[in-house]
């Protein structure tokens, strides 16, 4: 993003009032955000950036930071934690929790001069592909609001494709920044595990999720990346690498064979392929063996890491609950009851059954073998070819509700992104242009700690694509000055 | 006479009703269905991925370490408990307190 553009995004904080009611008022279209806050914290000092960041390099937004100069407002998915603000996890387990501490991400980037300006509406607990399934209502996409936003970081994708702010933060499982990136028209980046902390984000499957990056430059994706990651000491599972691989890009695999992509998608890409070739890059067509067992094998995982993770909501310390119980488990049983929606009891449901004695070997087990023939496939892979290039999703947005794509074929859809979970792989979703008045987003993968090259890559391979805003598309960066109203 | 899935809601301490109970009876049941195309795949010889990091542990040497908090203004162990107690539905001093049950 040019230092213009960022100067332009800080000036909206120099009237947060203002802002905020910007903000306010272009939600009530899209329901992207949950909670609008824009002068909650103070804006943070430029300076002091450095010693949070641990043993990633901090960076500020542009290196444009000056004294006294305004943050960069920054969207935050409403399973992240940020002091002062609830976190639903749009849930009405957890209508009305206040949280009382900042995720390491969030208070590395509010060091390195962002700030946080509201929480973005999901699928509750992160499960989902359309932020449909939220206690706080659907949240729409900026380019048809018949259509979903993607999920479960739609309410980060549709902020930042509506030009509410540059940039969000969201989680992603199992595709949840990727996707709703790609049915958005924005970039969405979903690190290596452990590359950006996990403390303070809501558990749902805690060995495939990771916090992301949706921004609408791949600068700005870059920027917060480099400020936000690095070595955590409240993150065990924390990974920094002093030897990232080369930055570089020579030979890049499509992903081929029979895909069963919508035309847009097919449309999309296409266009990739193009400008892979255009830019003159070595690229060859790959087929993954293990490809058709990464859905079944990710939901069997995820649901049973969930059924644990999700235990811990039982109306006793925090949330809902029955005013009158016969017993404390009764109590627990209602208040988990009431509190949780149905996608929610679903994944709980399974995750309880594949890890029931008796059923372990033929569910569990055996997906987690699979995991390991899908990282081997991958080791592989990565040995011969620098990047994988391949779709985020077989459709673009779908529309609200269960006519296009039902909650299962929802599900099964996830056979792109989940790969990149299930092998801890980093991925970037990168616009690829409009196709009949929906944008299409394509990913690119890489070997462990590639994350410099991804980017590298969609910086070099954007001067081939166009990058297209929804129609009547005005940032509120573009607001005019206070008091300009006035004849 | 249970069924798998009232013992399965009864270990995940759910209640299922109505309709939910319908609908979750067989979106669980398509579900398991599509899971078992795991059968398909031969896994011989291959060891479970049980978690993500390809590293390991990460180990420090047992030193006593510096203050964790991550920013000069996060809350202290002390005001982040009091706060944490806050969101409780319920408090008797510094306890948490469930409605009266028999």
């Amino acid at each position: 993003m040019s230092t213009t553009s960022i100067r332009s995004w800080r000036a909206v904080l120099s009237d947060p009032d203002r802002y905020g009611a910007a903000l306010a008022d272009r939600n009530r279209a899209l329901n992207a955000f949950l909670e609008i806050d824009a002068k909650r914290r103070p804006a943070a000092s430029p300076a002091g950036a450095g010693e949070a960041a641990g043993a990633g390099e901090a960076a500020g937004p542009g290196e444009a930071a000056g004294p006294g100069e305004a943050a960069v407002p920054i969207a935050v998915k409403d399973n992240i934690a940020v002091r002062g603000y609830q976190l639903t996890c749009a849930s009405r387990m957890l209508e009305n929790f206040v949280c009382p501490y900042d995720a390491t991400i969030v208070s590395r980037l509010i060091a390195a001069g962002y700030q946080p300006v509201g929480k973005t509406n999901l699928d509750e607990f992160g499960m989902g592909s359309s932020t449909d399934n939220s206690a706080g209502g659907p949240t729409s996409n900026p380019w048809d609001t018949d259509r979903v936003a993607g999920g479960s970081s739609g309410g980060s994708a549709a902020a930042v494709a509506a030009g509410m702010v540059p940039v969000a933060l969201g989680t992603d499982t199992g595709g949840s920044v990727r996707q709703p990136a790609a049915f958005c028209g924005v970039y969405g980046l979903k690190p290596t595990y452990g590359a950006l902390s996990r403390y303070g984000l809501v558990a749902y499957a805690s060995s495939l999720e990771v916090a992301g990056i949706l921004a609408d430059s791949v600068d700005l994706i870059s920027d917060v990346y480099t400020a936000a990651a690095g070595i955590d000491a409240m993150d065990q599972t924390s990974t920094w690498t002093a030897s990232p691989p080369s930055s570089e890009t020579r030979t890049v695999a499509f992903l081929s064979g029979d895909l069963g992509l919508d035309q847009r998608t097919t449309a999309g890409y296409a266009r990739m392929r193009d400008a892979v070739a255009s830019r003159g890059y070595a690229h060859t067509d790959v087929e993954l063996s293990t490809s058709d067992y990464a859905v079944p094998a990710y939901y069997t995982i995820a649901t049973a890491e969930a059924s644990a993770n999700l235990a811990r909501f039982n109306g006793v310390r925090y949330g809902e609950r029955p005013l009158y119980a016969e017993n404390p488990e009764s109590l627990v049983r209602a208040a988990r009851s009431a509190g949780f929606g149905s996608e929610v009891k679903l994944r709980i449901l399974l995750g309880t059954y594949v890890l029931r004695s008796g059923f372990q070997e033929q569910y569990y087990q055996r997906a987690q073998k699979i995991r390991t023939a899908i990282r081997n496939e991958f080791d592989s892979l990565f040995a011969t070819y620098d990047l994988l290039v391949l779709p985020v999703f077989p459709t673009a947005a779908f529309r609200h509700g269960a006519d296009e794509l039902d909650a299962f074929q929802q599900k099964v859809a996830d056979k792109f992104t989940t790969l990149a979970n299930l092998a801890a792989l980093p991925a970037l979703s990168i616009p690829t242009g409009v196709f009949d008045g929906l944008p299409v987003g394509i990913q690119v993968m890489g070997p462990p700690h590639s994350e410099a090259r991804l980017i590298e890559f969609a910086r070099v391979i954007a001067t081939e694509l166009p990058f297209e805003r929804p129609p009547g598309y005005e940032p509120l960066s573009t607001l005019p000055p206070s008091g300009s109203e006035v004849a | 006479m249970k069924t798998e899935l009232d013992i399965t809601a009864d270990l995940a301490l759910l209640e299922l009703t109505g309709d939910e109970r319908v609908r979750l009876e067989a979106e669980v049941s398509r579900l398991l269905d599509y899971f078992a195309t795991m059968d398909s795949i031969d896994v011989t010889g291959l060891e479970p991925t049980t978690h993500a990091l390809r590293e390991g542990n990460r180990l420090r040497p047992d030193k006593p370490a510096a203050e964790l908090a991550s920013a000069d203004d996060a809350p202290s162990a002390e005001s982040l408990a009091d706060d944490i107690l806050e969101q409780a539905p319920d408090l008797e001093d510094r306890f948490i307190a469930i409605p009266n049950v028999l």
